[in-house]
């Protein structure tokens, strides 16, 4: 299946190991990567919040865009640019008024106009739609040997439910199965459905700590050997902030976090090189010693 | 207790079982089953009534209209807050479940399922919840208030004050003085009526410390909201006004900033200086032993030649364009609203909520308040 790939900000920035990984994986997964080089950051929230039709229009050009490379689907990795680009979808699917005028925008920009026929979705979904699971088994042929692996879902993946709505958005259950899939045990714990508090991590650390804290402290507790989470944004917060968490808390959880799509990746036995595992804060030498990698 | 009553309904009946977070005033707390007869047509309040009139009448909750307009019946439901009178039973029933029924979150318990509102009243009087208009007089003709210009507030405008946002709300959890999401909105209830002659003032002052930009956009507000308030969107639309009155001191105004400097110069965000531009230098200076860890995993992208997407121009242009149309502030979100209220798909297969067994939510977290 050929898709749009929209890797958006981080996967570009600091989080290139999650874009690798996915590049490497995707071929495995019979997803054909046609990937959008015209195309600006969905606005991550923010331009929403300070110059919201702008964001619009952002948006209505990355769809535009996407719809240019005739597949039906443009394929996001990341939570927030998935709700950004599904808000926008469909406030401009369902009004043509509003479509129109935006078009007449991008087109005075010699931007080519949306009509409206793409869906945006996640990697997360693409493999969990159809007899994804069945085909990840296949695909994931080293396992994960009985990894305890933590699911977090992060909050735009799921929330609001009216403009995402893949599963159930107080007892998700794709990554369970994911997991299941490769060969690992999946963890359950409350937190993993709750926000790892990375949207105001700079303006307000304390308060996005206090939030950072609940994942990571139940992920532990119920015995996790490692985290895993679709969304690069949480990913930052889990990974890189935990240091942080040390010097509010005394306590030094140690927790690997890991993108989905390494977490395939490393059941899949793609290479270290595609993986990027060392461009992470904290070390996922023990998670690689226990799958003898 | 005693033996229960005949049933007196007619049509046909089920049998319910519920478990119930019993809480009494010292703060000790039991996970009661209660198993009651009850009417096919039962919602959770009904049988919350059932119970405590032929069962356990000491089973404290609150009620009053029965009909999702006075908003006194707000708990959660396998963890997660809804108006106990909105919710059938025949479903649940039916699919084996057995839920369990706690007290709000975030708010303080006094008894069973009854909170403390206080500190939500207290939020919601902090943003001054009546209209200013400007004059003391009232003029000899009537102001005439146009449907586009109430349909700015048309969504705050259905608040109900049950708490369910509030319950859930995370950035609450973690700081307590939030001003959360339904004192929030009807911030913006206000803020945003063609009526009100105080915006500026309100404005700035819900861009104090523990207002608009101490939410943390986990969008549980708007899933548990009842009414279609969606009150992260108020608050969203709360920063566009503000920025767009000037009003960008805090460092969540000049965050959402540098995302749109950043959008129409290079297309990409700038991560890099996003940091200096959100905290400014000497904030950034503290940050220095974080960011050389960081910097070590390359996570920081070194200063240089920075990554410019192709056909940028294009983004420079929209921007240039769409300022000039002037759809500035709320307006920007309020346009979309008319296609969000036409998503179809809600009823039919969003939102499944499929998996009988359940695992997060059982044991109610805690809710000092």
């Amino acid at each position: 299946m050929k898709v749009a790939y929209y890797k958006g900000c981080l996967a570009s920035l600091s989080a290139k190991e999650l874009d690798s990984s996915t590049q490497a994986l995707a071929p495995k997964l019979n997803i054909e990567l046609d990937e959008l080089d015209a195309v600006t950051c969905c606005g991550a929230g923010d331009i929403h919040e300070a110059e919201p039709d702008y964001y619009l229009h952002l948006n209505a050009r990355i769809l535009a865009y996407g719809e240019q490379t005739g597949a039906d689907t443009l394929m996001t990795i990341c939570n927030v640019c998935t709700l950004n680009l599904r808000q926008a979808n469909w406030q401009l699917k369902n009004d043509d008024e509003l479509r129109e005028r935006v078009n007449r925008n991008l087109e005075t920009v010699g931007v080519p106009p949306y009509s409206g026929n793409i869906e945006v979705k996640h990697l997360l979904w693409l493999i969990a739609e159809g007899d994804g699971y069945e085909r990840l088994k296949e695909v994931a042929h080293k396992g994960l040997k009985g990894l305890k692996v933590a699911p977090f879902y992060g909050c735009q993946i799921l929330r609001p439910s009216k403009l995402l709505g893949f599963e159930d958005p107080d007892r998700p259950h794709s990554l369970e199965a994911i997991i299941d899939a490769c060969g690992g045990e999946a963890i359950d714990y409350p937190a993993k459905i709750k926000c790892c508090g990375f949207p105001i991590i700079q303006a307000r650390e304390a308060t996005a700590l206090g939030e950072l804290l609940q994942p990571i402290e139940q992920a532990t507790e119920a015995g996790a050997d490692a985290m895993v989470t679709p969304c690069p944004l949480c990913h930052l917060s889990l990974d890189a902030w935990q240091s942080k968490l040390r010097e509010a808390t005394g306590r030094d959880f140690h927790m690997p976090i890991l993108h989905l799509s390494q977490l395939i990746g490393v059941a899949a036995g793609l290479d270290d090189s595609e993986l990027k595992f060392k461009r992470h804060v904290v070390s996922v030498k023990p998670v690689l010693d226990k799958l003898e990698v | 207790m005693t033996e229960p009553a005949a049933h007196t309904w007619e049509g046909p009946t089920m049998d319910v079982t519920l478990k119930i977070w019993r809480v009494d005033g010292d703060g000790e707390r039991e996970l009661k089953t209660y198993e009651v007869e009850a009417p096919e047509w039962a919602c959770l309040l009904d049988v919350l009534d059932i119970i405590k009139d032929r069962h356990d009448g000491t089973l404290a909750y609150r009620k009053s209209c029965r009909m999702m307009i006075c908003g006194s019946c707000g708990m959660r439901m396998d963890g997660r807050a809804i108006l106990a009178c909105k919710e059938r039973m025949k479903p649940i029933v039916d699919s084996g479940h057995v839920p369990v029924i706690s007290p709000m979150g975030n708010l303080p318990v006094i008894k069973d399922l009854v909170v403390d509102m206080s500190p939500f009243w207290q939020k919601i009087r902090a943003v001054k919840p009546w209209l200013d208009p400007g004059y003391d007089e009232a003029s000899e003709r009537e102001r005439v208030v146009s449907q586009q210009q109430m349909n700015v507030i048309r969504k705050e405008s259905l608040c109900i004050m049950c708490g369910c946002c509030v319950s859930e709300c995370n950035a609450m959890e973690a700081d307590p003085d939030f001003l959360g999401p339904a004192a929030l909105a009807k911030g913006m209830r206000f803020v945003g009526d063609a009526r009100d002659h105080d915006e500026i003032d309100r404005l700035n002052s819900l861009n104090d410390e523990h207002g608009i930009w101490d939410c943390t956009r986990c969008y549980f507000c708007n899933e548990r909201c009842p009414k279609g308030v969606d009150p992260r969107d108020a608050i969203a639309k709360l920063g566009a006004e503000s920025i767009k009155e000037g009003i960008d001191h805090d460092l969540g105004a000049k965050h959402a900033k540098w995302f749109v400097t950043s959008a129409k110069t290079t297309g990409w965000l700038r991560e890099t200086e996003l940091v200096p531009k959100t905290q400014g230098i000497l904030g950034a200076l503290k940050e220095t032993k974080f960011a050389l860890a960081l910097a070590r995993r390359g996570k920081v992208p070194p200063p240089g030649p920075i990554h410019v997407a192709a056909e940028v121009d294009q983004a420079r242009a929209l921007y240039n364009l769409v300022k000039e149309q002037g759809r500035d502030g709320a307006l920007g979100i309020v346009q979309g609203e008319r296609g969000l209220a036409r998503i179809e798909h809600v009823e039919a297969e969003g939102a499944r909520r499929d998996a009988s067994e359940i695992t997060s939510g059982e044991e109610p977290p805690p809710a000092e308040g």
